[in-house]
Formats: structure tokens, sequence, C-alpha cells
């Protein structure tokens, strides 16, 4: 029971803080071993499934169970808690100017207890406790420095937008109990009727909205650009993601054919992955380039997802898979490294990273693997992903398909645009007016750089051995394509 | 794992040592940097040299590990008669290209970076003309454009060299891109990313023959820079150090008619690359006489030298579009040829540079005297580029010109040897203006360093050597055209 001990977590490390004073790093530390551990018991549920099986959890009744593994489920949480342990170690550095620590880590471990509970719920009940759980704690985290006032608006904002989507939510998931009398989540048979359809349609708007879909994606860039940038890597690595799972889920198992969905998937993309580009390349805050660089990706995922749907090939469901492993990687680096920068040398604006290769070497060094991986350059991740999704692609079968693969082609080269002068940025000289800032290297603190290699290292590898991760990926792929069958 | 692998291994593997090596040294290796890239590259063109014998006595040395088992996609490289060319050039003109560095590039505590890099360059390469597994050939592929790229926005001349070299990237990524689907599509009908397997054949729909043989050739000849997709070129060559852009000039733009042979000329046949016979000749001519005419107008030395890569490039895309055994053979000993030559150009216009201080053409003036050498060595580029005999380049334009009067276009051959004088024009202008005359008061001459002077000689020297004895290359280029368009010859 990986949530549970992750609810524990959350109150142990609540009241050490609260009770005892402890200090930040002695929370983070104790965070990251509850998320080791929730690992670690995730890490069977993998074998289980691998050899066919779906576990369940809680009988509630005739109702059947409440949360069911499924290996694209375990995927994801899998991802959220490596993500997690990695976030919580370099919190324990990074919020050593802030207060209320007592507070961050156990809403750090119940936002991700949400994000499993998304990804793993076996009926739309649960589903919508467990996305409240988690947004309400995303957005305690947005607003997390209070004395901002910059903080508070964007986690308002994100609050007010995430909200319409709960009630959005709730609005279809009434609708479809009204009709089939029902809330699990397993294949309906036959065609929906009028009316679950429209709570289908709900449903897809509430999920879209937290998954930052376009033209419902306004909040992505304010609740990244004004987060901490620990909340931001979880927020753009893992928490989209897996509401955009959920989606999935929901449409599938609601009936919705999985021809309809993959072409609304492939309509949509096109807007978002264009969008979320454009808009990258005018940015001159680095947060809010990195989180229209996520809408971006989003709309890639939407993409091979949308293939592998409306033509049937397993093999882009699974790219899309990849792509959500590696994007989460390759992100939560971004941003990490942009945290260093901002921790040591107060750096928001991209301007303001000009010479960060001579004060920060390694912040430098990973930020470029993870920038250049984001650009697709080979043998970083970015660039495994690329080649499967295209592989994917090109099995579609008629001009949707091709369209899509085109502005697919039209993105990745808009997207060096941007992410190309960013690492140029980090490799600047510092002008000589800026004396104060041409201060020699910086030694970094152990608990952040630890983060950064580790992810780092696992973007080359990604990259560079994809076999492993390929397995993971296939099993994600095939049970979702199965699903739309 | 036998000697043949060994040295197989060595020709990537050497300069991956020393690239790691120089890294790991950073600031502290500054004064051996040029040595260690020195020996890195002599034992990768040894590397390839050794292996010759072995491919003479119908060996192809290969070595393949599993890599991506899910996708069928292996590490695996490959010599044959096809890459043998190509590698040789690269790894030549990478060693030469370094040893000028010791002499141009002044130390400071990122030189060990700038060798570092140029080897990884000189890895892509070599990488490119060895993989043996599309896969493994685009990873190479990009490796070669990022190292480059990154090598112009840190040493490149100028305060826009980051905007060039993102430009640079962007144009080329663009090629790269086009070439990234022609592979998938190619990789995912034969089941495998092995390039042996894709020798045989693949079963494809005619209209998707169609669409991949254009991304390849359109992808690959951005790389070639031909006219309309030149716009990266002279930009990235006049902002790059002198020995980046001897090595983009020489080596890289070659990669894209290797790519050309090595996908849809040996995938394909005959009959399925016939429809694009005439617009690759066309293009060419387009590209060899717009090239040529700009190069006439240009002021800057280094952009005349880099125009004239368009318009030579033009060439050997019209050996290529010839369809034909002499065009092809010519197309790929005008490779080998074009890199001695372009070398030797841009080597003169370093040192040129270097002693004068100055790069406009206007400015320079009698020059002949205060540097004999430099001059010599210019004039003997400048006729070998107008296809001169003996020089090695009119060898190879003979064969071009013969192939495209094999064809049934004869109007189009016709235009392609008289727009050589064009050619000639702007090689003698460029010789003329910059050495002779009276030697204008206030322009100081530099002395310059042997490293520079050395490989420059050395290259004027082959260029007539090669000219007299093409023998030995016309061998390897026979060899190759077996392997092309299923054997079709």
């Amino acid at each position: 029971m990986p949530q549970a001990c992750l609810v524990c977590g959350a109150f142990v490390v609540y009241l050490l803080g609260r009770l005892l004073k402890t200090h930040n790093e002695v929370l983070a530390l104790f965070t990251a071993l509850f998320f080791g551990v929730a690992l670690g018991l995730l890490m069977p549920l993998f074998k289980l499934t691998q050899a066919g099986d779906l576990p369940v959890w809680g009988h509630l009744g005739p109702a059947g169970a409440f949360l069911r593994a499924d290996p694209g489920a375990l995927l994801v949480a899998g991802v959220a808690l490596g993500l997690g342990l990695l976030v919580a170690i370099y919190s324990g550095r990074y919020l050593a100017r802030d207060r209320r620590y007592e507070t961050y880590y156990p809403l750090l471990l119940l936002l991700v207890v949400g994000l499993m509970g998304v990804v793993l719920a076996a009926d739309l009940f649960n589903l919508y406790m467990f996305s409240e759980l988690m947004s309400i704690a995303a957005y305690a985290l947005v607003a997390f420095r209070r004395r901002l006032g910059t903080a508070i608006e964007a986690g308002f904002k994100y609050l007010v937008m995430g909200s319409v989507g709960a009630v959005t939510m709730l609005l279809g998931i009434s609708l479809v109990y009204r009709v089939t009398g029902t809330l699990t989540l397993t294949r309906a048979t036959g065609t929906p009727e009028l009316w679950t359809r429209a709570g289908l349609a709900c449903l897809l708007v509430g999920l879209g909205i937290k998954s930052a879909v376009v033209p419902l994606h306004t909040w992505v860039p304010d609740a990244h650009g004004r987060a901490p940038s620990t909340v931001s890597a979880m927020l753009s690595g893992i928490v989209i993601q897996s509401s955009f799972y959920a989606l999935l889920k929901v449409g599938l198992a609601l009936g919705l054919p999985a021809y309809d969905l993959g072409t609304l998937l492939i309509v949509l993309s096109l807007v978002q992955m264009t969008l979320g580009n454009g808009l990258a390349l005018v940015q001159t805050y680095t947060k809010r380039l990195l989180a229209y660089s996520s809408i971006a990706h989003v709309g890639y995922f939407m993409l091979t997802v949308g293939i592998g749907l409306r033509y049937d090939v397993a093999l882009a469901i699974q790219a899309g898979f990849f792509l959500l492993l590696a994007h989460a990687a390759m992100k939560g680096v971004a941003f990490l490294c942009k945290g260093v920068c901002h921790f040591y040398c107060q750096a928001t604006r991209i301007v303001d990273l000009r010479g960060t290769a001579a004060r920060l070497p390694l912040v430098a060094a990973a930020f470029t693997v993870a920038v250049a991986g984001l650009a697709g350059v080979p043998p970083l991740a970015g660039f495994a992903s690329k080649w499967f999704v295209l592989t994917g692609a090109l099995r579609s079968a008629d001009a949707v398909g091709y369209i899509g693969l085109t502005v697919f082609l039209v993105n990745s080269l808009l997207s060096l645009g941007y992410y190309l002068p960013l690492i140029g940025t980090l490799f600047a000289r510092v002008t000589p007016e800026g004396s104060k800032t041409l201060e020699p290297s910086i030694r970094v603190s152990p608990l952040m750089t630890l983060p950064l290699v580790v992810l780092g290292m696992l973007v080359l590898a990604i990259g560079l051995h994809p076999q492993p991760w390929l397995d993971i990926t296939a099993l994600a792929g095939d049970y979702l394509g199965a699903m739309g069958r | 794992m036998n000697i043949e692998t060994m040295w197989l291994v060595t020709i990537l593997g050497a300069p991956l040592v020393a690239a790691l090596l120089l890294c790991a040294l950073g600031g502290r290796g500054a004064r051996v940097a040029g040595w260690i890239a020195g020996v890195a590259a002599a034992l990768s063109l040894a590397g390839a040299l050794v292996l010759l014998p072995a491919l003479q006595a119908g060996d192809a040395p290969a070595l393949s590990f599993e890599w991506i088992p899910a996708s069928n996609i292996r590490l695996a490289l490959r010599l044959d008669w096809l890459a043998l060319p190509f590698l040789v050039t690269e790894a030549a003109v990478t060693l030469l290209a370094v040893v000028y560095a010791w002499g141009y590039h002044h130390a400071d505590e990122n030189t060990a970076f700038f060798y570092a890099l140029l080897m990884f360059f000189a890895i892509g390469m070599s990488g490119t003309t060895l993989a043996d597994d599309v896969f493994l050939f685009y990873v190479f592929w990009e490796l070669m454009l990022v190292a480059s790229s990154v090598l112009i926005a840190v040493w490149g001349d100028g305060e826009r060299r980051t905007a060039v070299a993102l430009k640079y990237f962007i144009f080329t990524h663009l090629g790269s891109l086009m070439v990234l689907v022609g592979l998938i599509v190619l990789y995912d009908a034969a089941g495998s990313g092995s390039l042996s397997v894709l020798r045989e054949g693949v079963a494809l729909a005619p209209v998707l023959v169609t669409t991949v043989i254009t991304l390849f050739i359109i992808g690959f000849c951005v790389k070639m820079a031909i006219f309309p997709l030149h716009l990266w070129l002279p930009d990235a060559h006049a902002v790059a150090p002198m020995p980046v852009t001897i090595m983009l000039a020489a080596a890289m733009l070659s990669m894209g008619t290797y790519g050309i042979l090595r996908f849809p000329m040996s995938v394909f046949n005959l009959a399925q690359m016939t429809s694009f016979a005439v617009p690759m000749m066309v293009a060419g001519i387009v590209s060899e006489l717009y090239g040529a005419l700009i190069a006439l107008v240009e002021q800057d030395i280094k952009r005349i030298i880099a125009y004239s890569s368009v318009s030579q490039m033009g060439y050997i895309l019209f050996g290529l579009g010839t369809l034909t055994y002499n065009g092809v053979a010519g197309a790929t000993l005008h490779v080998i040829f074009h890199a001695i030559v372009k070398a030797l150009l841009f080597m003169c216009v370093g040192l040129v540079i270097r002693a004068s201080g100055r790069r406009n053409i206007a400015e320079l003036r009698g020059l002949g005297s205060a540097m004999p050498v430099a001059a010599i060595c210019t004039a003997v580029g400048a006729l070998a580029i107008a296809g001169t005999p003996p020089f090695c380049i009119f060898n190879s334009e003979w064969m071009i010109f013969s192939g495209g009067f094999n064809t049934a276009h004869i109007g189009l051959s016709i235009l392609t040897v008289f727009g050589s004088l064009l050619t000639v024009a702007y090689a003698l202008l460029f010789v003329g203006r910059i050495f002779f005359g009276a030697h204008p008061e206030g322009l100081a001459v530099k002395q310059l360093p042997w490293a520079m002077l050395a490989p420059t000689v050395l290259l004027a020297i082959l260029a007539l050597v090669g000219g007299l004895f093409p023998a030995p290359l016309f061998d390897w280029a026979m060899h190759e055209l077996p392997l092309l368009l299923r054997g079709a010859w």
C-alpha cells in the first residue's frame, strides 16, 4: 500500500516539524524516505502487472474495488514517486530561506497520494476525490510563498480554474451515474446514450483543465512560473500528465470509441503544440518558458497517443508513454536547475542566467543536458522519444495522421528557436558592468546537486539505453491500446 | 575481437578518448591539448588506412552489438568501399585542421574544450560514414551538427556568432528532420535498422518511394548547401574559426554526398531513381552558376571561398544526378579532390588574414612579394579549383562532364562545362587581387607560424600529386560503384 505509506508519512512529517521543530534538512530526508519506501512498495506491483494481473484494493460492496493497478497507472505513479523523492531531497536546501516546512512536506506527500489515486482509481467517485486532494495540495504549494503577491495570485488563478474543472467533472459524474447507475471504470459495451455522452464531455473538459489542454491551459504558465521550482518540477513533470492519463482512461471506459478519441486528440494536439512552442518563443522568464514547453510536450503526447488510438498502433501509444517518462526526467532537471540559479544568483528572467556556466558549472551542464534533451538532440532521452514518436506516427494511415506528423516536425524545429538560445545564455560571458556577478564558481549544496546529477544521468541513460524503459512503457501502451479495442 | 575490429574501433575510439581526456583536463590541458588531439586524429586516419588492405581482400570490417532489441536497433559499425573515400577524406582533413589549429588558435583556459569539440566533430563525421544502423547514423549525423555549432557559437569571430550558430543549427536541422523521416520510413518498412538489410531493397508503395527519395535528396542537399538551401553556409563559414571552417567545407559538406549515395542511391534501384536525375542535374547547375557568380562579387575573402563551395557542390550533385558510371565516380573523386583544394584555399585565406589582419579583398593587394609561399599555394589552389590540368580537380571534373555527356541531356552538360568558366574567373581574380599589383603602404605583414604553413604546403603538393597519379583513388571509386543502384552498372 504505497499510498497509505505516504499518508502516514504526511502525518509523521507534519508532527515532527510541528512538535519537535525539526530542521528542514531532516524533514526533507524523512519525506524522501517515505517516498523511497512507497516506491519500493510499488515495485512488486510492476511484477504483478507484468504477469498480466491487475491487483485491486478495497472492496466496497457490489460497486467493486476502489483502486485498481494497471501498467499505465503504475508507470505514472512510479515516475511521480521517483520525482518526488528527488524533489524532497532537493528541497532540503532549496527551502532554507523559507519557513513553515512542516506544511510543505506533508503537502508534497499528499500531492503524490492524490496523483496516485487519480491514475489508480477504479471508479469515478474515487477519481474525483483523489483529484481534489491532488489539486488542493497543488494550489497550496503554488501559493506556498505567501508573502509574494504574485504567488498568491497564481495560486488563486489555479484554484479558480481548477475548481471550475472540478465542478464540471462532478456534473459529468452525476450525469453518468444518473444514466448508467454505476461509476466503475470498466470498458462499457455498446454505444453510450445521449446523457452519458454529455457527462463524458463534462468529464473530459474538467480533466482537460487539469491537464493543461489548450485552450484551458491559461493557469499553467502562472502557476509554474510563480510556484517554488520544486513544485513546478512536480506540476510540469507529472501532475499534468496524470490528469491526462485519467482523461484517456475515462474516455475509453465510458464508451468513447478509440477512433473518435484519437481523432479528437490529434486535432487538439495541433493547436496545443503550436501554441505551446509559439508562446515559449516570446517568454522573458525562464520558468514560463519551461511551462510553455510543457504545454507543447503535452501536445506531443496527445498527438502520439491520438495516432495510436485512431489507427490502433500499439507502438505509438508506447512511444507516448516513453515520451512521458523522458519528459518527466528532463523537465525535472530543468526546473531544479532553474531553482539552483534562483537560490544562489536570484535569476528569474532568462537573461539573468547569463554566466551560469562560469558560476555554477555543474548546474549549467545539467541544465544543458535537460534543455538539449527537450530539444531532441541525440543521444539524450528526448531524441529517443522523438524517434519512437516518429516511428509510431508514421504508421498512421491517412491524411489526419500525416498532417499531425508534419505539424509535429515543424514544431520540433520551432522549439529549437527557444531551447538553443537558452543554452547559449547559460554559457554567455557576463558583461563587465555586472561586476557583482563575476564572482567565481559557487559551491552548491550536495542536497541540490545529488538530484540534479541523478536526473541528468537518467536523461542520458534513457537516451543511450532505452531498452529497460521501453519494456515498462510497452506494457502501459499495450494496456491502453487494449482498452481502446 | 580481431585486429581489424580493433582498428575499426580506434577510428572512433581514439578521438573519443582524446575528447574525454581533454574535457577532464579542462583548463590544465591548454598546452598539451593540441598534441593530444593531433595524436588522436592521426590514429583515426591510420585506422582508416590500415583497413584498406582488408577491403581490397574483399573483407568488410564490422562489429555489431545489441542495443535496443525491442526495436531491432543495433550498435553496428561497418566499413565498406562506399564509406572508405569519405572516411579517409574526413580523417585526413581533421588531422590537417588540428595541425593548422596549433598555429591558428591562441591557447587560453578553454583551449582543451576547443580541441575536444573538434574531436567530437570528427567523431560525428567518421561515425556517420561507419554507422551500419539508421538510428546510429542519425545520432552521429546530429553529433556533427551539435559539435560544429557549439564551436561556431563559442569560438566564432564577431558579435553575431551566436546568431549565426543558431541559424546554422536550425537550418541544417530542417534537413536533418527530412532525413530522419526518410530513415524511419525505411527502417519501418525493412523491420530493421541495418544498412546491410536496407541494401537488399525495401518494399514500399510507389508514392512512398517518391516521397522518401525526395526527402532524402532535399535533406542531404541542405548539408551540401545546394542553392537555394545554402543560406546557412556563407555565414557559418565566415564566422567559424579557421580550423572549423576547414572541417566544415572540406569534410562536412561531403557528408551530404555520402548520404545521397548511401540512402537513396543504394537502397533504391535505377528505375526508381531515374525521375530524379534531371532535377538533381538542374539543381547542380544552378548551384554551380549561382555560387560562382556570388563568389565573383563578394568582398570578404572567406566568403568568396565559402561561395565557391556552393558552386563545387553543384558539380558533385550534377555528377550524382547523371546516374551514370562516370558521373558518380567523378562525384566521389570530386569529394576527395575538393576536400584537398578547399582545405588548401581556406588555409591560404587564414594565412592572409593572419598576416595582414584584413579580410576585405578591396583592401588587399600585392601581397605576393611579402608572402611568396602563401601566394604560390593560393595560386595552386585557384588553378586547381578552376579545373586546370594537371591539378587534381581536372580529373574529377573530366569524369563528371563525361558522365553528363553519357546521358540524354547534352544541353545540360554543355551548360555545366561552360559554367566552369565562371569558376576560372573568380579563382583567378581571387589570386590576382590579393597577390599581384603594388604593395600598398601601411599594409604590414606578420610572420606566420610553421604549423599553419606546413599543412598548406602539404596540401598544395597533394593537389598536384592527386592530379598526376589519380589511379589509386579511381580504384576506390570503382569498388564503390557496384554497391550503388543494385549494381546497375
